[in-house]
């Protein structure tokens, strides 16, 4: 029988970090993924003549090599960094509410972004300019938190992040208030909500000011050549540590005994030995399909948690420049309205949503697409399974409606005009999601960060989730303790992987 | 740096922190003790959508034209797909594992009902297997419905102008179908080209499909006949009987491609009102000669000979390994496998991803051996 350390189940972000840390611990690693690419949604597929982004918008916390963000840091200690070509995103996004009057567009770097906010809301600098203090410490918090594997030391965290202990238990609407920020200013500031998945009178506010903070004080990167590049280079590296990778392997089960982990169980039937196991897929899958007999404990502690956004991404290739079709910022944000909570509420069915984040990669990158053409990204989430009444026959027309719906928008909240040029499209649902990843009802971001289940509580109860769990199985992936995106999954990967030695160690 | 409070003092914002655990702990506590789910509703319409490989019988077989026909399937689970995909379908033929797309000739709707046609051209080595030794209740396997050869409602003119070479015919039967019964909203006016006359399939099928949003119109090369256009499909044919916007869907053999892209462009029609089907991939016309292929397979390890003619995914089916592969033309990335060592030639335009290259990623299915070759392929699933 096949023996590892570890087994990584899933190549996702998560996985393949985790894969990289469990090799770098001297740990023998196999690393299975059931698709025949590695990344998760960390990938990029063709159509004619464009290379189209899968899922990245943007990578938060990258920074310059004089001045490294957290990510670009881990990169460096994973040893990917210098595999990857990158190039800057240039504005932080650009939100239009028309409905509420607002067209606003934010530029990266704290001063600037509190300086410009001042402009379009006089009266806001002082209060931006705390919500940014308080989002330093937040991230500072985090990194001690990270450096101690969540066992932070109460009198310390007092001590030295006093302000982010005070803030840490409300949510970011809860805060924002308590800053006395101008309603405008937290309209727009908070306008990177939905790249969380959560609404504002819920989303804990440390989530959200660590992302927004990541994302404003050194601004955003992107790999030259789609995600795929990072996900390549995070395979090719776990090859060079002698790390074992699988694609078109699915794990079926993870085998269990009273000494918690003892083996997985290939598609093909194939049984490894194992004591160790990081899932990067969700709880949900773990417990419900790959692990007989789970304990009632874990199934309640499973049944408790909140699937966040379902997604729904339409891809174009136009057959215009950019500059010929009028489209003029990389990211935008087109909402109904700026209350978080009611278009929270608006994007449960596929009748009522509109919101969406949209992306022109060629004003980032002008030469992702030949001469003469450019290629944009529209993204939105659905609050619940409305996609699930969908039966395969209406499927292709329900995919229809919400793009139309989408390039309609576009045009009428941008005066840009795209479509007459729609070269290649491409749509991908929340049935997509939920075939390429396996996530339950094509969940793109994991648990949702409610009130309760917000970051601060997850990182610090990880022990107590591990213990409470099956020994030797720890989760690495946006469903984790870090919550949802790519530089959270990331660090995901980087905490799972670094415990699993850790394990491996204490518990052989 | 401020102090941040939201309660007096702060000190209760200390407290609110503390109990963040306990509120946490016990919500986990008080979570619901139903068994978690098996499977997700929209899981499950991924799986009819997207249905993997599956077994599928050979239930009917029916001549359509001297040297075509049509087999019909049935499949293990329901299946669906936009008229215009096809299939890979794939059995074992003496000791080789052998694998080829077909588009669907059959309604969308049908394959609800475990239900799959496609229709094949007797003219290689696994069409004339299918059609001279094949039979009722054979089992082959069917691959997920795949491809872009579709009409998309966003993109294209409510118009599709088809044109159909030969085999070429089997996607349009499958939207005319569509159209017919509701499933696909656009008319469609179809050039049907064929020698003669006895060389078009499913003309009594199309004659009665056609209507107010379907109309075929037969062109035949090598015959002269009332009721058909003679030639082949030109810019003027076509704007003989189109006068609005269109898209032009073509589906056919190379030198029709050929022929096509000069009426093209007589018809000043940008390249999104333009679009063909690809076809597979076949032999290089190079001196032959043999070489070695070392492919790694999940855990295990296997040397093939290989002909440098041939491409890298024949050499590995003709020696039985089960491999991965879809289009068969370099385009949809299924077979993306990796270059450990030696070199390879690409056939026609490299369609893989940027990354790929640069990490040494290749597509067997368009990717000749120019040499020895160690490669590692992901097992078929």
């Amino acid at each position: 029988m096949k023996q590892y350390d570890a087994v990584v189940i899933g190549a996702g972000n998560g996985g393949l970090t985790a894969a990289i840390r469990l090799a770098q611990g001297g740990a023998k690693v196999l690393l299975v993924e059931k698709h025949n690419l590695p990344g998760g949604f960390a990938t990029s597929f063709r159509r004619g003549r464009f290379e189209f982004e899968a899922s990245l918008h943007e990578l938060n916390d990258f920074g310059t090599p004089d001045n490294a963000g957290d990510v670009r840091v881990l990169f460096d200690e994973l040893g990917v960094t210098d595999k990857i070509e990158w190039f800057p995103i240039p504005d932080a996004y650009r939100v239009i509410s028309q409905a509420e009057k607002i067209d606003a567009t934010m530029p990266f770097g704290v001063d600037a972004f509190v300086e410009k906010m001042e402009r379009y809301v006089p009266g806001s600098r002082k209060s931006v300019r705390r919500f940014f203090d308080l989002a330093e410490e937040v991230r500072l918090a985090q990194a001690y938190s990270n450096s101690v594997g969540g066992k932070t030391d109460p009198k310390y965290m007092v001590e030295h992040y006093g302000n982010f202990v005070r803030c840490g238990s409300y949510s970011v609407n809860e805060v924002l208030r308590a800053l006395h920020m101008p309603k405008r200013a937290r309209e727009i500031l908070g306008a990177y909500w939905c790249y969380l998945g959560a609404h504002l009178d819920d989303m804990s506010f440390a989530h959200y000011a660590s992302m927004v903070n990541r994302y404003i004080l050194r601004g955003a990167m992107s790999p030259k050549s789609r995600s795929h590049e990072i996900s390549l280079a995070m395979v090719e590296r776990i090859r060079e540590l002698g790390g074992d990778v699988l694609m078109n392997t699915a794990a079926v089960s993870i085998l269990t005994g009273d000494d918690g982990v003892r083996g997985v169980v290939l598609d093909d039937g194939t049984e490894i030995a194992t004591r160790h196991v990081v899932a990067n897929c969700s709880p949900h899958v773990v417990y419900g399909q790959l692990i007989e007999n789970v304990p009632e404990r874990i199934v309640r502690a499973t049944n408790a948690r909140k699937f966040s956004g379902r997604g729904f991404t339409m891809f174009l290739g136009l057959d215009k420049s950019a500059d010929e079709l009028g489209i003029e910022n990389h990211n935008y944000f087109l909402y109904d309205t700026m209350d978080s909570v009611a278009q929270y509420d608006k994007m449960r069915t596929i009748e009522e949503n509109s919101v969406q984040a949209t992306v022109c990669l060629n004003r980032a990158q002008p030469d992702c697409s030949p001469e003469g053409t450019c290629m944009m990204y529209f993204t939105t989430l659905y609050m619940e399974d409305d996609w699930a009444r969908i039966k395969p026959q209406a499927y292709f027309k329900a995919k229809e409606f919400v793009a139309n719906r989408m390039i309609d928008r576009f045009e009428k909240d941008t005066g840009a005009k795209i479509r007459d040029h729609i070269e290649e499209i491409s749509v991908a649902t929340p049935m997509t999601y939920a075939r390429y990843c396996g996530h339950p009802q094509g969940v793109i971001y994991g648990y949702e960060s409610q009130y309760w289940d917000g970051l601060m509580p997850r990182l610090q109860m990880m022990g107590e989730d591990y213990k409470n769990g099956i020994r030797g199985l720890r989760f690495a992936s946006g469903w984790s303790m870090r919550l949802s995106g790519y530089s959270s999954a990331y660090f995901a990967g980087d905490i799972a992987g670094r415990q699993t030695v850790g394990d491996i160690k204490r518990e052989g | 740096m401020f102090t941040f409070k939201r309660q007096m003092f702060g000190f209760m914002d200390l407290l609110r922190f503390k109990k963040m655990i306990p509120k946490r702990r016990k919500a986990l506590e008080e979570g619901s003790s139903k068994p978690l789910a098996k499977s997700y509703r929209v899981n499950e319409t991924a799986h009819v959508l997207h249905p993997g490989y599956q077994k599928a019988k050979l239930v009917a077989i029916r001549e359509e034209t001297s040297d075509t026909k049509t087999f019909t399937f049935e499949t293990e689970r329901p299946l669906y797909f936009r008229a215009g995909q096809y299939v890979t379908l794939s059995c074992n033929v003496g000791g080789s594992f052998v694998s080829r797309p077909y588009a669907i000739s059959s309604a969308p709707a049908a394959a609800l009902d475990n239900r799959v046609n496609i229709t094949v051209k007797k003219c290689g080595f696994f069409s004339g297997y299918l059609c001279d030794e094949a039979k009722e209740g054979d089992v082959f396997t069917l691959g997920d419905p795949s491809g872009d050869f579709c009409y998309d409602g966003v993109r294209d003119s409510k118009t599709v102008v088809g044109v159909a070479g030969g085999s070429g015919i089997t996607p349009f039967y499958s939207l005319a179908q569509a159209i017919a019964d509701g499933s696909e909203d656009c008319s469609l006016v179809l050039f049907y080209g064929a020698r003669t006359e006895k060389d078009l399939a499913f003309k009594t099928e199309l004659d009665a499909l056609a209507g107010e949003k379907i109309k075929v119109v037969y062109v035949l090369s090598d015959e002269v006949c009332a009721g058909y256009e003679h030639g082949f499909v030109s810019a003027e044919l076509i704007k003989k009987y189109v006068s609005d916007d269109f898209t032009l869907m073509a589906c056919g053999p190379e030198a029709m491609y050929r022929f096509l892209d000069g009426e093209a462009e007589k018809l000043a029609l940008p390249r999104r009102r333009f679009r063909k089907e690809a076809n597979c991939v076949g032999v290089r016309d190079v001196k032959p000669a043999d070489c070695s292929i070392t492919v790694h397979i999940g855990f295990e390890t296997y040397t093939v000979k290989a002909d440098v003619r041939e491409t890298v995914l024949t050499a590995l089916e003709r020696a039985g390994l089960r491999v991965p592969s879809k289009c068969r033309a370099g385009g949809c990335g299924f077979c993306h496998s990796r270059l450990v060592s030696g070199e390879f030639s690409i056939a026609g335009e490299d369609k893989r991803r940027l990354a790929d290259a640069k990490f040494g990623y290749f597509h067997p299915c368009c990717s000749y051996p120019d040499a020895d070759m160690e490669i590692e392929v992901p097992k078929m699933k």
